[in-house]
């Protein structure tokens, strides 16, 4: 195991994968003919957010104030070798997990969300607000702002406000005020309700109910996932996991992360990208939200209401409103315009797993490792497994982002009798 | 001498109104001219110039732009058109002859290496069999290693888009974008575009190397107001931005 204690594991520089992708990446388009969404992004978004969006830079330092708020939420989180696992597989290759459970909001979010945060509080907005689905999102959004001392508005899809009271509280805790998409806070929410009152909401939903707030009340939306400003701050993922597995004389051979939006799992393997292809990558989403399998790559709306621009994206569609899933997260109809590309260029291989491969992984990886991860990054497990199984004679290095912990999901397993 | 570049969506706001325009330009002030052809789907532009090419459509005629054609080239003022690709792929021989004839000297495809890399080699050996300049259209989101490919593959100029798409304001950091691209082409033709307004953007923008710059947006909107004086004034304040 590397520790958490050392800090010159956390990189200086977050890692932009634009200017290494293998294709131009296709720029946004306006959502609307008479009006810029893009330039609409000005009134959206912190400026040097905005800026970080569209950059083609490389490396981008992180404030010092920022790395030192890293260290305080728990980076560099652990790299470790599960080797229970590998022996309840009869693996004989090793497979280590990054643990971004470890930070203090439970996952990677927080990762994006103190920059964003940071930038914000330095812009002297009046408050920030966003959308979260399972709640990872939305704590990260609550504590960064409460950080900065800035009031946070978080629309929370209506299924996961229902399922998962605690998450408001831990919210609530941060200082944050959270309200169930569609709401009556915005015209849009309103609008949703009438026409469907009993849509159990979605993450396209809450974003255009955040974005609609950020401009009617001069705050900034903070952004998740899906652009890449999200993808470069979660980097530090990455580029620590490359750092820890240096330290111990190993090469990955295999990088296996969940996707809902793509930010965990672009942060935890686009650092990679520039090293080559011996690296295998595989992003793995929901069997119930199969975006890759069976969605378009092709140029979608990111939010419900058209208020953002389209970007290309692999998508299921913006009016797509997938299951009552256990693993809020990954709900999302589309992902991120660099891992598409990448995934269409063939450079990102994608996997599927259903729910009761999920729940066995949880268990699993609870009973061998002592870990309860959260559902989404339960896809990953459950992808690693897989993998494991069909390539039990190969001995590689497969390394694992646990995303976050799921003791805040546990209703998913039911009671055992 | 550095580049001054206006650029007209042909057939915008209408025929008569533009051609007064093309009339108004001192010709002794500008090095090339670029045509935007009204494109059926200009995705890559912002809502300003986007509404130019739907109006154009319904406007441009050959007929009318003819003289204008043969007025520029008599005077030694290179024209480029600007064309995506997606309108332009079903005829793309039969377009060029037609461009060729008109004497224009090059195109611009924004779309070209965004949405049909794999067919962008063979549209640009192509376009370089015909002695017809290929002008290399990257923007920020433009990966190092394209840049280079594509560059290499021509002679031309290089046209860099600072913005995601015409007449928008996204913040970016001049001196790291100029520094980049030098890196990246040392010694090339380098002209700025996309959202340049003032006197400042160009100034740095030269003062970083820059070859010349490409003005939109900005001169759509003098000619939608029909503000001739202040189109005369833009033009020559900014030649002489560009010559300080």
């Amino acid at each position: 195991m590397i520790t958490a204690m050392n800090k010159e594991i956390i990189p200086d520089n977050w890692y932009n994968v634009v200017p290494d992708l293998p294709e131009p990446l296709a720029p946004p388009r306006d959502s609307k003919s008479d009006i810029s969404s893009i330039n609409l992004l000005n009134k959206i978004l912190p400026k040097e957010v905005l800026k970080q969006e569209f950059t083609f830079k490389r490396y981008e330092k992180i404030p010092d104030e920022v790395m030192e708020a890293y260290e305080q939420i728990g980076r560099p989180t652990p790299l470790i070798r599960a080797k229970n696992l590998e022996k309840k597989l009869g693996y004989s290759g090793k497979i280590y997990y990054k643990y971004e459970g470890a930070t203090a909001t439970g996952s990677h979010k927080i990762n994006t969300a103190i920059p964003q945060a940071y930038y914000a509080m330095k812009e002297g907005v009046k408050g920030v607000t966003t959308e979260t689905g399972a709640g990872q999102w939305g704590s990260a959004t609550a504590l960064a702002a409460s950080l900065y001392g800035l009031p946070s508005q978080i629309f929370m899809v209506k299924i996961s406000f229902e399922q998962k009271p605690l998450r408001k509280t831990v919210m609530n805790l941060y200082n944050g005020n959270v309200v169930a998409s569609p709401s009556t806070l915005t015209a849009y929410g309103r609008k949703i309700l009438k026409e469907h009152p009993d849509t159990p909401g979605t993450l396209g939903i809450g974003i255009s109910e955040a974005v609609e707030y950020a401009l009617d009340n001069d705050y900034r939306y903070m952004v998740a996932s899906v652009m890449n400003v999200s993808l470069t701050h979660q980097s530090v993922i990455g580029q620590e996991t490359k750092k820890q597995l240096e330290l111990i004389g190993e090469h990955a051979d295999v990088l296996i992360g969940c996707v809902g939006g793509g930010s965990n799992f672009g942060g935890f393997t686009f650092p990679f990208i520039p090293d080559g292809d011996d690296t295998e990558i595989i992003a793995t989403t929901a069997n119930e939200v199969p975006k890759f399998s069976k969605g378009d790559y092709k140029y979608d709306l990111m939010d419900s209401a058209g208020i953002l621009p389209q970007v290309r994206m692999y998508s299921l569609g913006a009016d797509f409103v997938p299951p009552t899933i256990y693993a809020g997260g990954l709900r999302y109809h589309g992902a991120s315009p660099s891992l598409s590309l990448l995934i269409n260029k063939g450079r990102i291989k994608s996997d599927e797993v259903t729910e009761e491969e999920v729940k066995e992984a949880l268990r699993t990886f609870a009973n061998t490792q002592g870990i309860i991860a959260a559902p989404e990054s339960g896809h990953a497990i459950a992808s690693a497994i897989k993998y494991v199984k069909a390539h039990i004679n190969e001995k590689k290095t497969i390394v694992v982002n646990v995303s976050g912990h799921g003791y805040l999901d546990l209703s998913i397993f039911g009671e055992k009798k | 001498m550095k580049n001054l570049i206006p650029y007209f969506t042909l057939g915008y706001p209408d025929n008569e109104t533009l051609s007064h325009f093309l009339d108004l330009i001192p010709v002794d002030k500008i090095n090339y001219i670029e045509f935007g052809f009204p494109s059926n789907d200009p995705r890559y532009d912002g809502p300003v110039i986007r509404k130019t090419h739907n109006v154009g459509n319904i406007n441009f005629s050959d007929d009318f732009y003819k003289k204008y054609f043969d007025y520029f080239h008599k005077n030694h003022v290179k024209m480029y058109s600007l064309s995506y690709y997606s309108d332009i792929k079903a005829r793309f021989d039969d377009f060029i002859d037609y461009l060729q004839k008109r004497n224009f000297s090059g195109i611009i495809i924004p779309d070209l290496i965004i949405d049909y890399y794999s067919e962008g080699k063979e549209i640009i050996n192509k376009l370089n069999d015909r002695g017809f300049e290929y002008i290399p259209f990257f923007s920020p989101s433009t990966p190092d290693s394209i840049i280079k490919n594509v560059s290499s593959m021509t002679k031309s100029w290089i046209y860099y888009g600072l913005q995601p798409s015409t007449g928008i304001d996204i913040p970016y950091e001049l001196d790291y974008t100029t520094e980049r691209i030098n890196e990246l082409l040392p010694g090339r033709e380098i002209t700025y575009g996309f959202g340049i307004k003032t006197d400042d953007d160009i100034r740095n923008l030269m003062k970083n190397g820059g070859s010349g710059v490409a003005i939109g947006t900005y001169l759509i909107k003098m000619t939608e107001a029909g503000d001739e004086n202040g189109f005369i004034d833009y033009i020559n304040k900014m030649r002489g931005v560009l010559d300080e």
